[in-house]
């Protein structure tokens, strides 16, 4: 697989006193479905901006497919850009919309055809004749999915593009997102501040934060093993305790327990992570506490999902969350309020962070 | 029952205005335009002769004389083809700045709004006649242009066709740029982007998507400045020479020089009458276009 399809190399971009993006690097692989994830403010947008030409970096290259194209106008460049807000032309029909960006270069009955052809791919073939007014967020979507397509992009930008549609439809629409680029092999790049959204669609995704990639790796890996505080918080739910060297194991102050690593430490002093799902909960009739990675608190509060309950148990000063699946009906997986339990984890499940 | 009333009365307020203030000035104009001319206080006869029995007193030969001479017809087009070209030069001028008012940061999008606003308030008359000054032989500009050397004797800017539609476009322009603005200023800026984004560089996309999209704002702010222009008697008086006759110039000759009050109403009717219905049925047609099209 071509590793340098998209090539971002050293991107820094200010707004007056506001800096941005800093030195940002990134390669990303042909027919790869990349993610942007950050808060707002974290520069994401910039970045897609920068890549569909809209924005001009104040340093750095975007190398696509061999070809340097930092400077190259966004209508000379050989990619498309889905807009959050779709940005669809209220003037045209869906037919026009589509059609858009082939009416230069083809005839009247390629284009035709063309269109056809994509409606039918994305399954709007009865709207071709209809208003943009008259069309839904989820049919907008794909007419806006299908105004970028139609021009067979190298590289098609997506920026929040599940954002602006209900979650039910979100769901399905990511299904079909990312079916339809695997059956495309088009490299799609896109944005989102929704962490769930990043995970389900993305083959890498990179972490960023006030104009600098923290992390870029595959959801998996990020998730279970983050290198840094922030990207530990910013997944998922995480439980962050601060623990320090005390003989031969480590002590945390906050839980008054000790902890069993398997590996050693640079520092004396580290930030750890337990994700809550790592977490076994059972009752205290059961179990006597161990010396380690083990401890007994009071379920404070208690919240149920569905397929999951969610606990926060009190220990000393604090509180933990643990995501304890419902294995069957029966009540005897759920604890009230109030009840003591017993936590304990494997040594494996601890991860260590490096800031 | 009394909110009722109110209300009534409240969404009728535009006919009453319209009423008072149109439709009654204009069958006045009308009546007068149907009498007979005599010399006297007013300088026509009654309508309704009641000396030997009932009597309607009208004529239409006031419409067949000036419909007959081309010194009316021939102003009145003049005074058209002026509107036409001053919208346009309106337009050219208008649109991009309005554009960019529209496009800019709040802060210069006020201070651009203000400058368009404030020569409103400064009187009409005396922003016309400084034009008068700058243009003169020995005005500014000619001075300017002599001390540069661009020419060796100062040109004849004023009182010509030309000097009329500088004056009118700058006249009229907050006219056209204030509407225009109201409309672009909704713009979503996403659409340009997109159009480039797709293949259309800036020309393309500007005749593709911004002109489309901003017909109704260029239909508002030209009816604006064509109407008006069609009846202007200040700046033709004021800057214009005697190359061409305009509407608004014959028709205050014909009333207060010649005193036929019956040929002056018959113009001025005629000229309410062939600009009105055109725009009206344009109108109709524009907004069930602009229905069909949801812009």
């Amino acid at each position: 697989m071509d590793n340098n399809f998209l090539v971002i190399e050293n991107i820094s971009k200010s707004f007056g006193d506001n800096k941005v993006l800093e030195n940002i690097n990134l390669n990303i692989s042909k027919s790869e479905f990349f993610g942007l994830l950050g808060s707002s403010g974290s520069g994401k947008t910039t970045l897609l901006r920068i890549l569909g030409g809209f924005e001009k970096p104040d340093t750095g290259r975007v190398i696509l497919d061999g070809t340097d194209i930092t400077n190259l106008e966004p209508f000379d460049r050989p990619l498309n850009y889905m807009f959050q807000s779709y940005a669809l032309f209220p003037h045209l029909n869906v037919f026009n919309n589509l059609a858009f960006g082939i009416k230069e270069n083809f005839t009247r009955k390629e284009i035709e055809i063309t269109v056809r052809n994509i409606a039918e791919l994305l399954s709007i073939e009865h709207l071709l004749n209809r208003r943009i007014k008259q069309l839904s967020g989820g049919e907008q979507q794909r007419v806006a999915l299908g105004r970028c397509l139609i021009k067979k992009p190298k590289l098609l930008l997506l920026d929040e593009p599940l954002a602006a549609l209900d979650k039910k439809l979100r769901s399905k629409t990511q299904l079909e997102l990312t079916t339809l680029q695997k059956k495309l092999k088009i490299t799609f790049v896109f944005v989102t501040h929704d962490q769930e959204e990043a995970m389900s669609l993305s083959d890498r995704m990179a972490i960023m934060k006030n104009g600098l990639i923290l992390e870029c790796s595959s959801p998996e890996e990020i998730y279970e093993n983050p290198k840094s505080l922030y990207t530990a918080n910013f997944i998922g739910i995480a439980n962050i305790i601060e623990i320090y060297k005390k003989d031969e194991n480590f002590y945390s102050d906050d839980l008054g327990i000790n902890f069993k690593l398997n590996k050693e430490l640079k520092n004396t002093k580290t930030n750890i992570l337990l994700r809550p799902e790592k977490i076994k909960i059972q009752s205290i009739n059961n179990l006597k506490t161990s010396s380690f990675n083990s401890f007994s608190g009071e379920i404070l509060e208690k919240s149920y999902l569905g397929s999951f309950t969610r606990y926060e148990i009190k220990i000393k000063n604090m509180i933990i969350s643990v995501l304890d699946q419902n294995f069957n009906s029966s009540s005897n997986y759920n604890f009230p309020k109030g009840e003591k339990v017993i936590c304990s984890w494997e040594s494996e499940s601890i991860k260590v962070l490096e800031d | 029952m009394k909110n009722k009333l109110f209300e009534k009365y409240f969404v009728f307020s535009p006919y009453f205005w319209l009423i008072l203030f149109f439709f009654i000035p204009l069958a006045i104009i009308f009546k007068i335009s149907i009498s007979v001319s005599e010399w006297g206080m007013p300088p026509y006869q009654d309508i309704f002769l009641f000396d030997n029995g009932f009597k309607i007193n009208t004529t239409f030969e006031n419409y067949v004389y000036i419909f007959s001479d081309y010194y009316y017809i021939g102003s009145f087009v003049n005074s058209l083809i002026l509107a036409l070209i001053s919208t346009f030069f309106c337009l050219l001028i208008g649109f991009p700045l309005a554009f960019y008012i529209a496009t800019s940061n709040i802060r210069l999008r006020n201070i651009l709004l203000v400058l368009v606003v404030i020569p409103f308030w400064s009187s009409f008359l005396l922003r016309v006649y400084a034009w008068k000054i700058i243009l003169q032989n020995n005005g500014i500009l000619n001075i300017i242009l002599l001390n540069l050397g661009i020419t060796s004797e100062p040109l004849q800017l004023l009182y010509n066709q030309y000097a009329v539609i500088m004056g009118i476009v700058y006249t009229y322009l907050p006219l056209m740029i204030l509407p225009l603005y109201g409309y672009l200023n909704k713009f979503d800026l996403n659409l340009i982007e997109a159009s480039k984004d797709l293949g259309l560089n800036r020309i393309k996309t500007f005749f593709k998507v911004i002109l489309p999209l901003s017909v109704p704002g260029i239909v508002a702010g030209s009816l604006l400045v064509f109407i008006p222009v069609v009846g202007e008697f200040i700046i033709p008086e004021m800057l214009g020479g005697s190359d061409r006759l305009y509407y608004g110039k014959i028709l205050w000759e014909e009333f207060f020089v010649n005193r036929n009050w019956p040929g002056a109403s018959a113009l001025a009717f005629s000229g309410i009458i062939i600009l009105v219905l055109p725009i009206v049925i344009f109108q109709i047609l524009y907004s069930r276009w602009s229905q069909k099209n949801e812009i």
